[in-house]
């Protein structure tokens, strides 16, 4: 790529990282430490942790948070132990199922789950078909505040993630770092403490970290679940009076800080320990063969957890095809007419033509974008390029609520951002804000080809005449399009469900987005609950395809995606 | 010092032997070399002596002991693994305590013991230095301390040298064998480099698809290959095919007919006299021809052009066409003049104690 390019590249995602990332912090900063009369002032952030209210709010985010990240390692670590030393029955399978948890967005999933662990719910209704529990006083599951059902809901969808992490740096562990515990008469079980989980210590933490944050900033589960005594729901409920109400900004901006803390120390704390030992590995990981009793006890647990975490989609299927469903083990009487009538609601097919749209636009320009980036990172030496890498990478880090509140705050009259309101439709803060997002995804999986790509075929083809950036489109991207597709894939599919930026950002009910449509129904009186869990089906069984289209194009490193 | 007896051990991968059938003995105090080419199974057997790997047949004893089923922790080895495998969470003399550690040894004796360790590789002073900031040769002697220093039974080194450089690799060779004889140890090396086996060992083995081809000194098994194999993979050396005409004038001396004329070879293996009409091979060394004119008498001699001149410094290398078919390599020592390739006919000479016979 020729350097005029390559600086091109750079400027565009400057000035687009700079419009699209920067300024909507800086506005919610600026509206959180400035006063009437444009004084800084610390008093709306203080006002935060002085008012009870918002005060209770924080502490439940943070619980739910630490619940939800302690309920994944619980469940994740011991997985992914059991997967990479040992082989058992149906292990691929099984291990392939752990993903289903994030093909159902979480709110959906919600629904699901209260179908099923409710007081009025099939699991209640089972126990006392089984005459295990009394009909006056039917269990809470969920937790009186509901806080224990966000918890569980959080748990179900997240541990994929801190397994994911958790298995890879398990598996990346020179073997020889072991022997070399066992060869100087450490036994098994203290060589796991010693040695094992301080080298993966940094993979763990990091998924940890995802897990965290993407917990205490969650917002469509409690939302569902309808709990407004946690920070994200309190923002939200905020959103409907911004003009002179400085507390959502500073609501914001605490969040921000605590989430950036999050994860600022997760770096630190394990940056510096890398799992590698002085060469390279040497020997490759064997797995042990169990007898057969207990292989099948390996199978037995790993299919009880990912069975677990099928729940919400379970309720979910079912809730789409009950005609009816009240304290029973399942619907009495099935129905295809929730399927029909979303068909012909008005809000879910215009909803689910918005989301279409504003997807595809969104994912359009994360590739090219992403290719640009990539590249430039990749291939070039361009000045500054860590830096161009580490604007791509920063959206990772910034919780959607935050990123969404921001669009929103200065997308008002008079605000910078007010130009991509088109009048009332929001498809263009809608596009950037998804874009943004999804940025990261696109520009690892794109960065990944290139770095699989030897720079001599495309020397090769210079050599025999071609311009740089026409050995670019001859020859390298071809080569690279199996990680792009994955790339779009997955960037189009979480567009087309996100939550955060859809719920806050779409104000009207002609330009709502499917999840926000979902959010509607499941919250109106009547069949609504029924008709959102037959769009949520549908976006279910959406997800399952893209995933799998992405999962067939780049198979193993299909995981690396969902990695820090 | 232990020594360390391995009888009929087997081990399969799936369908594949790696291992058949070995029965080796390596006796007290002795650095014994495991050497050939990659995939021949001298690291699985190594592993198998660490305890890392459990045979499917055979066994394993230190001095009386069975160890075969004995867990890797229980053994009392030390071994340098080939990446090192240090731990970046602990410093240069938390990995070299680790095995004290273990041990229960009581604190003012580890860090006197690691103080020693680390003396002994000339690491003094760098105990608090984290593994990254140590180069390549450090680390590798920080491996050495850390396998040292619980005095082990004996040490395995598993191709420790292969991730240094040339200059580096030539000290280090000198070092493990110095250090190797200073404590007494059992030694126990794979490397698939034979210029480190031959400087170094005591006695070798040579192994090929599982099995052990030869076993014996470094002398022993570059003068008198078992086969091909070996003298092609210990050494360089000219391979003649040819059919046996009948025993030599002298005791252990054949006839032998080549595609250069007949020539009087050698045979070094005890029990083996091949009959006349049978097939064998003649092994030459590069470096036991000699370009001469002095008019040295041996019946052996050869002649041709010179095909090809490559000058190293110490040496010269020559390419000799006799024929169509055959040319023979030879190394020159200290070459005062070199011949250069042309149409001129010379001679070569080797003694026949150097032309060595082996199975066809």
């Amino acid at each position: 790529m020729s350097k005029t390019l390559s600086r091109t590249v750079f400027g565009v995602m400057l000035v687009f990282f700079a419009l699209f990332f920067v300024l909507p912090i800086w506005g919610t900063l600026r509206s959180a430490f400035i006063d009437a009369d444009g004084h800084f002032t610390l008093e709306f952030v203080l006002e935060v942790f002085r008012n009870a209210l918002y005060r209770e709010g924080l502490v439940n985010s943070f619980i739910i948070a630490a619940w939800t990240t302690l309920g994944c390692l619980l469940t994740a670590l011991p997985l992914a132990i059991v997967y990479v030393r040992f082989d058992f029955p149906g292990k691929t399978l099984l291990n392939s199922l752990v993903l289903t948890p994030l093909i159902l967005p979480p709110f959906v999933g919600a629904l699901g789950i209260q179908a099923m662990l409710g007081q009025a719910g099939a699991l209640n209704s089972l126990l006392m078909g089984l005459g295990l529990m009394s009909r006056e006083q039917p269990m809470d599951w969920l937790g009186n505040g509901q806080m224990a059902g966000v918890v569980i809901m959080n748990v179900l969808h997240l541990y994929p993630i801190v397994y994911l992490n958790a298995a890879a740096a398990l598996a990346n562990l020179d073997p020889a770092l072991e022997e070399a515990a066992s060869n100087l008469g450490c036994p098994p079980w203290r060589r796991f403490w010693r040695i094992t989980l301080p080298l993966t210590m940094p993979g763990i933490f990091a998924g940890s970290a995802i897990a965290f944050i993407w917990a205490f900033t969650e917002l469509g589960v409690p939302l569902v679940f309808d709990f407004d005594r946690v920070t994200s729901v309190q923002i939200f409920n905020a959103i409907k009076d911004l003009s002179n109400n400085p507390f959502p900004y500073a609501l914001v901006v605490v969040l921000l800080f605590f989430s950036t803390l999050f994860y600022g120390l997760s770096k630190l704390a394990f940056e510096r320990s890398v799992a590698t030992g002085g060469g390279r590995a040497t020997t490759g990981r064997e797995t042990v063969t169990l007898s057969a009793p207990r292989a099948l006890l390996c199978t037995a647990a790993f299919a009880t957890l990912t069975g677990l975490a099928l729940i919400p989609h379970l309720g979910v299927i079912l809730l789409s095809f009950a005609q009816d469903w009240y304290a029973t083990i399942i619907p009495d009487t099935l129905t295809l007419r929730h399927y029909e009538e979303a068909l012909g609601h008005e809000l879910t097919l215009g909803s689910i033509a918005n989301s279409l749209k504003y997807a595809s636009l969104a994912t359009l320009l994360d590739v090219v974008l992403g290719i640009g980036v990539a590249y430039v990172v990749v291939r070039t030496t361009l000045p500054g390029r860590q830096l161009l890498d580490a604007m791509a990478m920063l959206p990772l880090a910034v919780p959607g609520l935050v990123m969404a509140f921001g669009y929103l705050a200065l997308s008002r009259e008079g605000q910078p951002l007010h130009a991509l309101m088109l009048g009332e439709d929001p498809l263009l803060l809608l596009v950037v804000a998804y874009a943004m997002r999804r940025l990261p995804y696109v520009v690892r999986s794109a960065a990944a080809g290139f770095q699989q790509v030897n720079p001599i075929l495309e020397e090769a083809a210079q050599n025999l005449g071609a311009s740089p950036e026409r050995a670019l489109w001859r020859i390298t991207l071809p080569l690279v399009t199996p990680n792009l597709i994955a790339g779009a894939l997955l960037a189009f599919s979480f567009a087309m469900l996100e939550v955060s930026d859809s719920m806050i950002l779409a104000q009207q009910a002609a330009h709502f987005p499917i999840t926000k449509a979902i959010y509607t129904l499941a919250s109106s009186l009547g069949d609504g609950p029924a008709l959102a869990a037959a769009l949520g089906v549908w976006s279910m069984v959406f997800l399952t395809i893209t995933m799998l289209g992405a999962g067939a194009v780049l198979g193993k490193k299909l995981g690396a995606l969902f990695r820090t | 010092m232990v020594a360390i007896t391995v009888d009929r051990l087997t081990k399969r991968f799936g369908t594949a032997t790696v291992l058949a059938d070995i029965n080796l003995r390596i006796e007290p105090g002795e650095l014994f070399f495991l050497l050939g080419p990659s995939g021949c199974g001298k690291t699985t057997l190594l592993r198998h002596l660490a305890g890392f790997y459990t045979p499917d047949a055979g066994t394993i004893h230190f001095d009386d002991e069975d160890v075969t089923h004995l867990p890797a922790h229980q053994r009392g080895t030390g071994m340098m693994f080939q990446s090192y495998a240090l731990w970046p969470h602990m410093t240069v003399a938390e990995n070299v305590a680790f095995g004290l550690e273990e041990r229960k040894c009581p604190q003012p004796e580890i860090a006197a013991r690691v103080a020693e360790a680390l003396a002994a590789v000339k690491l003094e002073g760098l105990g608090e230095r984290r593994i990254q900031q140590l180069s390549g040769g450090q680390q590798q002697r920080v491996a050495l301390a850390r396998a040292l220093v619980i005095r082990p039974k004996c040490l395995f080194l598993d191709e420790p040298l292969s991730n240094l450089d040339a200059k580096l690799r030539l000290d280090m060779r000198t070092e493990i064998r110095r250090i190797c004889k200073e404590f007494g140890l059992t030694g126990i090396y794979v490397t698939h480099d034979q210029e480190e086996a031959l400087s170094m060992a005591d006695r070798l083995a040579v192994m090929e698809a599982g099995r052990l081809v030869q076993v014996g000194t470094p002398l022993e098994v570059y003068r008198n290959p078992v086969n091909r194999m070996v003298a092609e993979f210990i050494g360089e050396t000219n391979i003649l095919p040819g059919t046996v005409i009948g025993p030599g004038t002298e005791a252990a001396q054949f006839e032998v007919d080549t595609d250069t004329g007949p020539l009087t070879a050698s045979c070094h293996l005890a029990g083996w006299r091949p009959a006349p009409g049978e097939p064998v091979l003649v092994s030459l060394r590069p470096e036991a021809l000699r370009l001469t004119d002095d008019g040295e008498t041996s019946s052996d001699r050869f002649s041709g052009c010179i095909d090809n001149t490559m000058y190293l410094g110490a040496t010269a290398q020559y390419e000799l066409r006799l024929n169509d078919r055959v040319a023979l390599k030879i190394t020159q020592m200290n070459p005062t003049a070199l011949l250069e390739p042309s149409g001129t006919t010379v001679t070569a000479t080797v003694r026949i104690d150097d032309v060595v016979m082996l199975p066809g």
